[in-house]
């Protein structure tokens, strides 16, 4: 029961996920993913490109977590 | 009279979606074939990792230009990753077991099969590119 639980609060976070991006989309008054990551991306700390390293390194990270390990 | 100050250097051929896509495809189905745990695939994915990290960090690829503001609705993404967060931290403070799990526990015996990792292998390789991009 409560494996289903779990599996459901996946699918409606997916589903969630799937839905906020579509109305970003669609209306332009909700950032997209895209967009909120290229803002993070566009924070520096002097000359170092801190946002676009903390974003790699997240997705570099999920790669590794789902895939490799 | 010249303009330099308008002039956009064009994207290199090799950035174009016809050229990435089938080497990306070509880099999912060698992946599909290494499995969790294996020193070859946190190799794999430590040099494709590294190469990405590269020609996103390098002047080498053109990026789209960021917003320079974003619109109010940002709150809304607060939904789908408050659910996101409350499901797998209450499983993972459970211990992540088969009745309660974590999202990589319900995943990964999807992942031992070839075709849902290599397509995992074609997702995550796009979506590095599309981070590159930006």
């Amino acid at each position: 029961m409560t494996r289903l639980l779990a599996i459901a609060g996946f699918v409606l976070s997916a589903l969630l996920i799937i839905g906020v991006e579509w109305a970003a989309r669609r209306y332009r008054k909700i950032p997209t993913l895209s967009d909120m990551a290229a803002v993070i991306m566009t924070h520096e700390s002097g000359r170092i490109p801190l946002g676009r390293v903390a974003i790699f390194g997240f997705w570099w990270w999920v790669g590794w977590h789902f895939l490799a390990r | 009279m010249d303009h330099p100050e308008l002039t956009v250097a064009a994207a290199p051929a090799w950035t174009r979606p016809a050229v990435t896509m089938p080497i990306f495809g070509v880099l999912s189905l060698m992946g599909g074939f290494l499995p969790s745990f294996s020193l070859e695939a946190n190799l794999y994915l430590f040099t494709l990792g590294a190469v990405m990290m590269w020609l996103g960090l390098g002047q080498r690829v053109p990026r789209r230009p960021a917003p320079t503001r974003l619109p109010g609705g940002l709150a809304w993404w607060l939904l789908p990753v408050g659910v996101l967060v409350f499901f797998e931290i209450t499983a993972f403070a459970g211990g992540s077991t088969e009745s309660y799990p974590t999202l990589s526990l319900l995943v990964d015996p999807l992942l031992d099969n070839y075709l849902p990792r290599a397509l995992l292998y074609f997702g995550w390789l796009t979506g590095f590119w599309g981070l590159v991009r930006r």
